[in-house]
């Protein structure tokens, strides 16, 4: 009986051990990833699949800052790990990715990852359940932000935002009418809805019309004729890049000259190469400067990407890689001792005036998770985009 | 009036790519009672060779030979090597197969040239005034090119030896092979026929298109819609079916809504299909209980 009770007692007290460390493993799990001599963060990134074109000159402009800064030391002495694994754009495969990264790689962060319906699907598990940070993620949506999540952090300003911005410009340029172009699928709708208010604001006499289209409309005929029947002074496209390339390609051949305007997944190289000389003149709104621009800070990434990724071009959604990456490199400096999930939250809500010199000026706070609702007005001159001005904050919408 | 010319003669030339890869369909599920869903996608691969030759400097229509030349190639392996091996008859595998195929192509492409778009060069620039439009020569070539293509298929089939024995073959490949027909030299010469017409018909989409290795799904997909409306097994049910989808598509987008273009072709054809299940060319079969 005596050896029985022992044995129970051993029992409990190898249990009560046992608990007590895997609680403590739980508990460390969102302050994993950060030691003495590295900062372990992860992402998962569309690098196959529909959405490849997207993921890998990201993951290619964020690897390039993530090796200039490792070979220059590193923040504050720990060397940058970043994991990167392929979702191949598809929700589940990211929250079996998130589990990964999580559970067995530690990452301390989610950082520069693409994907707003992935993130989303990972998020219960990442965010809510680890309390693990999602960071600088491309994509997302207003209800990310409004009000703010714990652990979520934006840099990148949204549609709805760059559709005011184009308003803002569109008036600013005089046009009386606005025809705005866009596709039928539900995100494409919620962000061409967003120009007429603005636009209205800035002139309440100017009229606004919408004309949907099929998505991945590759025959713009009827669609071009229908813009010309619509007697407008300007249009506002929001598509995909082929589809805004195949519009202006039909629009030019058709004789249809008018200011046209876009929003950032337009402004991308793809529509110059697929257009020509029919992209010539397009305007559009970026979230990043052009990345032909003779500003010091775009010169770095140009030297970089030629350095570490040269057979990846320097283009604009690499950039977009190479600033979210330095906003979080910039936060990660301030954070004193280490680096733990706990730490990066604090120092994101404590960040601001985050300057990349490629992106606007990034301003966090308790209140405002998402950094910035700036913009980089760009055009196409001479095949090439480029920047107009300096980042530009379009009116409130609503 | 200028306009719908113009709306017409557009969807004239997107029919016309509807119809060639119908054509080429039909071809090869008639000879080898297969539904070939690899071909847009080896009709890719084709495409993506054609745009890494003009990067080399190669003339677009050297370009265009050479990426004909690829699909019926890459579409002659793939008979060989996975479909022939199911055997004959086998419709629902050799579906699968051709599915699992089209995905593995694609990934091919997207890994040897990446996802970024490329573009496709046309074969012709400008345009000509007819009745006040301005219409694209390269809508004009295209209706011409496969104008041409159709009736060569048509006077190989009407006309020739070679055609006759194909029409045997499709009708009955066991009573072919005992009248002395070569029933898997006819399949291999029906799959490089149709795997021949769809690459044409890539590069006749693709300037309008550009280049990705998912660029061909549409058109299959509309290719489909012509096929089932014009009836699956006529070649003449493919292009008419073909060219009707491309110019109700065009109507539509214009008349209606740009919004609702395939809603209206596909509820036409649903529209169709109940009335004459067979298509509007397509032959009643019977089956005894």
């Amino acid at each position: 009986m005596r050896k029985f009770r022992r044995a129970a007692g051993t029992t409990a007290v190898l249990a009560v051990v046992a608990l007590t460390a895997n609680a403590c493993a739980e508990q460390d799990s969102a302050g994993a990833g950060g030691n003495s001599s590295e900062i372990h963060i992860g992402a998962w990134l569309p690098t196959t699949g529909a959405t490849a074109s997207y993921g890998v000159p990201q993951k290619a402009g964020a690897d390039a800052y993530f090796k200039m800064i490792n070979a220059s030391g590193g923040i504050n002495g720990r060397k940058i790990r970043w994991t990167v694994k392929d979702n191949a754009a598809d929700p589940q495969q990211t929250v079996q990715i998130a589990r990964e990264l999580v559970g067995q790689d530690k990452v301390v962060a989610i950082v520069n990852a693409n994907g707003t319906s992935q993130a989303e699907a990972a998020f219960p598990f990442v965010l809510n359940q680890s309390k693990v940070p999602v960071l600088n993620e491309v994509g997302g949506n207003e209800s990310w932000f409004e009000p703010p999540r714990p652990g979520l952090f934006g840099t990148q300003t949204l549609y709805e935002d760059q559709a005011a911005a184009i308003a803002a410009w569109t008036v600013q340029d005089g046009a009386k009418k606005i025809l705005v172009v866009h596709s039928d699928p539900a995100a494409f709708v919620n962000v061409a809805k967003q120009v007429e208010p603005v636009a209205k604001k800035g002139d309440p006499s100017v009229e606004v019309d919408r004309l949907t289209v099929k998505y991945q409309t590759t025959d713009y005929t009827p669609v071009i004729s229908k813009v010309k029947a619509a007697k407008t002074q300007a249009v506002v496209i929001i598509l995909t890049s082929p589809e805004a390339a195949a519009f202006l390609k039909e629009a030019k051949l058709q004789g249809l000259s008018l200011p046209m305007y876009a929003y950032a997944p337009v402004a991308a190289e793809s529509t110059v190469s697929l257009a020509k000389d029919a992209a010539e003149g397009l305007k559009a709104v970026q979230l990043v400067k052009a990345p032909s621009d003779s500003d010091p800070a775009v010169k770095e990434f140009r030297t970089a990407m030629a350095k570490y990724e040269p057979k990846q071009p320097a283009g604009f959604l690499a950039l977009w890689g190479w600033s979210n990456a330095k906003v979080f490199a910039e936060i990660a400096k301030t954070i004193k001792g280490p680096v733990t999930a706990d730490a990066i939250n604090k120092a994101y809500e404590k960040a601001t005036k985050v300057d990349t010199g490629v992106s606007p000026v990034m301003n966090f706070s308790p209140s405002n998770h998402l950094g910035t609702r700036s913009v980089q007005r760009v055009v196409v001159k001479d095949g090439v985009w480029t920047s107009e001005g300096d980042f530009y904050t379009p009116p409130k919408r609503g | 009036m200028s306009q719908f010319l113009l709306v017409l003669v557009s969807g004239v030339a997107s029919g016309a790519v509807y119809g060639l890869m119908g054509l080429g369909l039909v071809i090869i599920y008639r000879a080898t009672d297969v539904v070939n869903f690899a071909m847009a996608s080896l009709a890719t691969l084709g495409l993506y060779v054609a745009v890494s030759l003009r990067d080399q400097g190669v003339a677009t229509v050297l370009g265009i030979v050479a990426a004909v030349t690829i699909t019926v190639v890459a579409g002659l392996l793939v008979r060989e090597t996975v479909i022939r091996p199911l055997g004959q008859g086998q419709l629902f595998s050799a579906l699968v197969v051709t599915m699992g195929v089209s995905l593995v192509v694609e990934n091919v492409a997207s890994s040897i040239w990446g996802d970024e778009p490329k573009s496709f060069p046309n074969l012709v620039n400008g345009t000509v005034s007819w009745s006040g439009a301005a219409l694209p020569v390269q809508s004009l070539v295209t209706i011409a090119v496969a104008a041409v293509a159709m009736a060569v298929v048509g006077y190989l089939f009407a006309r020739t030896t070679l055609g006759s024995a194909m029409r045997a073959v499709a009708e009955n490949a066991d009573t072919a092979r005992v009248v002395g027909l070569g029933a898997q030299r006819l399949a291999r010469i029906a799959w490089a026929l149709g795997l021949g017409l769809a690459a044409l018909a890539a590069c006749l989409y693709a300037p309008r298109s550009g280049l990705v290795p998912t660029a061909l799904v549409a058109p299959l997909f509309r290719a489909f819609a012509g096929i089932f409306l014009g009836g699956l097994t006529s070649m003449y049910g493919a292009v008419v079916g073909g060219l009707t989808v491309g110019v109700l598509d065009n109507l539509a987008a214009n008349y209606a809504s740009a919004s609702l273009r395939d809603t209206f072709v596909f509820s036409f054809t649903v529209l169709v299909l109940l009335i004459r299940p067979q298509g509007i060319f397509g032959t009643r079969t019977f089956q005894r209980v």
